[in-house]
Order: C-alpha cells, then structure tokens, then sequence
C-alpha cells in the first residue's frame, strides 16, 4: 500500500482541524455549555459539504463503492454517550488528540495518547463478551436514510442544507446567537481572524 | 476587508479559520478520502490497530484479535494518524502557536485547578473512555459522525444524539459553580 495517500487526506484534515480550533481544549467543551457554538457550525458546514461531494462524485461516476458506516442502534447510541461524557471532561475527540499534539500539547501527546492505547485494549478485551450482544440489538447494517426511508437521495441532501442553513440563521441572526466565550478565545484574537468571513 | 482568495498566504498563516471555511474544507477532505480512495476519515481507527501488539500477548486467545483487528502492520489509518499530526503541526508552525505546554486552555484551570497530574489523569481516564466508546458505537467523531453522516447513515446520527446527549449532562455537571458565559479568561 502505498503511503501517500492517507498521508495527503491526514495533512488535511490535521490541518483544517488546527484552522478550526479542534485543538482546544474549551472550544470542544464550551459546545456543550452553549457558550461557544464553533463545534457545531464546524461539524454542520463540514457534513453539509461533504453530503453534496458524495452526491455530486457519485452522480458524475468519479467514486469508488463508499464505506458505509454501520448502524446498530443501541451500540451506536450508547457508544455516543459513553463518548460525550468523555468529550465534555477531557475536551477532544480521537481526532483532535493528535491536532492538539500537533500544537506542542503535551497532555494530548503523553496521556492523551496512551490513554487512547488503553481504551482500545480495553475493548479488545471486552469484545468477546460485548459485542455479539450490541449487534444483536437493532442491527440494520450499512443502510443509509434515503434506503430505509424511501426517498430519493438528492433529496436528502436537499433538507439537511436547508436543516443546516436555518441552524446557522439561528446561530449568527436569531435566539441561539450568543458573544463568543472569552475563554475560548485565547489561542486566537480578532486580529487574526480578519480577511474571514465571520 | 480583505478576501481571502486575494492572499491564500495569510490564510494559512492564520490563527483559526471561520467555521465555516473549517467545515467546508472538512466537507471536501471527507469527499476526497471516501469518494476517490474509499476510505473513512478516521481517529480512533489506529489505535484499534495498533492495539494487537499489546492485546495478543495479554489475552491469546482473544477473538478480537485473532480475526477482528489482527496487527496488521502499517495500515491506512496510521498513515492518516501520522498525517493528520503532521497537518496540525504544520498549522500551528505557519500561525506560530506551536509550544510546548502541559496544561490547556485557562478555563480548565478554573474548574479543575492548576494542577498538572491530575489534568494528565483526567485526560488519560477520558481518552481511555473516548476510545472505549468508539469501539461500542462503531466509529469516533471523524468516522461515524462526519463520514457515516455525509453518506446518510442513520447510525452517524444516533450517534450525534448520543453524543451531546451524554456531554451536555456532563458539562452542565462539571461547571455549575462557574459563570455561564466565559467561566475565566
């Protein structure tokens, strides 16, 4: 295999997770406190894209068989709250452990990593006895909405732009709109986010 | 107020990005990686893989890692795990924020105290958590949420619901004490 590739695609995305201030610790946290919504619009904006791409290289015949993640129900989402309890403690995710390191961050670089060593020999070890169990319960395998639902993929994609578009009015015009935490403001002034369309 | 196209090099050289042009650079490393190479962003993925070297001798008999997740050498996804620090270190050189520190941002301080061990125990009790988590629901942030969601798998979203669902509880928990906007500069 050659390396160059997820080279390329991890350069990226360690890159625009830096530019997005994935590496922050109260960023991540301050989501969750609905003191600073930069995770979410991040994440939105990233899906939206990425939703339209798929669509678009698939309709054009540039895409190769797409992984699908798998969904099993419970297993996804009691995995999803065992994961935001750590999220909102820790401040990151996998990801942005090594965005974070990326900085020079050194509770990422030493526990951060170790710690994500351990949890996975954690599951390993409680694979055998866990995991038939969770994929036993409400296991639809690699679907995805528009099949089980029944609708034409475009759109899908149509409704969650405009799901997204009415969540960032929302959040730059309507209620949710709220000053930037000054905690989370500390790796980056105003000065330098100009030229940005904020 | 300047376009960014005008001058690509102050944008690399910036120190964050608006979350939007984050997001729709995101969008298109996650089109990029799953459409041309068939492949998921990832971040938990690696250390699933590298966790044979150490699992096999602890359980070898263990399933997981006789047929699951055998170590495998280096795979894609460490190749990605090497990139992406890369990538961030790159980032943080360009808009000088790169240094060495043991602590993060002040509002940590501010719930937990200055003390550097037990932010250390914390973050590696959470990342263990976080990992541990990722195996039951089948993917991290990078390859469930963002990569399951942008193929509409309806388990990318569960576990998004999941996801702040636990987190908000917790951090409303962990800062009850502290002022709602900003809990310290």
């Amino acid at each position: 295999m050659s390396a160059l590739p997820p080279l390329v695609i991890g350069c990226m995305f360690g890159f625009v997770l830096h530019k997005a201030r994935m590496g922050s610790y109260a960023v991540i946290v301050n989501v969750f406190r609905f003191t600073d919504f930069t995770v979410l619009k991040f994440l939105m904006s990233g899906l939206m894209v990425a939703m339209l791409g798929l669509k678009l290289t698939g309709a054009l015949q540039l895409s190769v068989g797409l992984p699908i993640a798998q969904t099993f129900v419970v297993g996804n989402l009691v995995g999803g709250v065992l994961f935001g309890i750590g999220m909102a403690t820790a401040g990151f995710c996998p990801g942005t452990v090594a965005a974070g390191a990326g900085e020079g961050r050194l509770d990422y670089i030493v526990p951060g990593s170790l710690g994500l060593y351990a949890g996975a020999l954690l599951f390993g070890l409680g694979y055998p006895k866990l995991f038939p169990l969770l994929a036993r319960l409400g296991n639809f395998g690699s679907v995805t909405l528009p099949g089980v639902l029944r609708v034409d993929g475009w759109l899908a994609v149509a409704l969650f732009w405009e799901l997204g578009l009415v969540l960032f009015y929302l959040l730059e015009r309507g209620p949710l709109r709220q000053p930037q935490s000054s905690a989370s403001r500390d790796n980056a002034t105003h000065a330098s986010l100009r030229g940005w369309p904020q | 107020m300047t376009a960014p196209w005008r001058k690509p090099w102050q944008a690399l050289r910036s120190q964050a990005w608006s979350p939007y042009a984050a997001g729709a650079a995101l969008g298109v490393t996650t089109t990029l990686s799953m459409a041309v190479w068939g492949k998921r962003l990832s971040g938990a993925g690696a250390y699933q893989h590298l966790s044979g070297y150490l699992g096999r001798s602890l359980a070898p008999q263990n399933i997981y890692w006789k047929y699951v997740m055998p170590p495998a050498g280096i795979t894609w996804e460490l190749w990605l795990l090497v990139g992406t620090f890369l990538g961030a270190f790159g980032s943080a050189l360009a808009s000088r924020q790169f240094r060495l520190r043991s602590m993060p941002d002040a509002q940590w301080q501010s719930v937990f105290g200055p003390s550097v061990v037990k932010r250390w125990l914390i973050v590696f009790a959470g990342t263990a958590l976080i990992e541990l988590a990722a195996g039951i629901a089948g993917g991290c942030t990078a390859s469930l949420a963002v990569s399951g969601g942008a193929a509409l798998a309806p388990g990318a979203f569960l576990f998004i619901v999941g996801m702040f669902g636990g987190g908000i509880p917790t951090a409303r928990w962990l800062y009850r004490k502290a002022p709602r906007a900003g809990a310290a500069v």
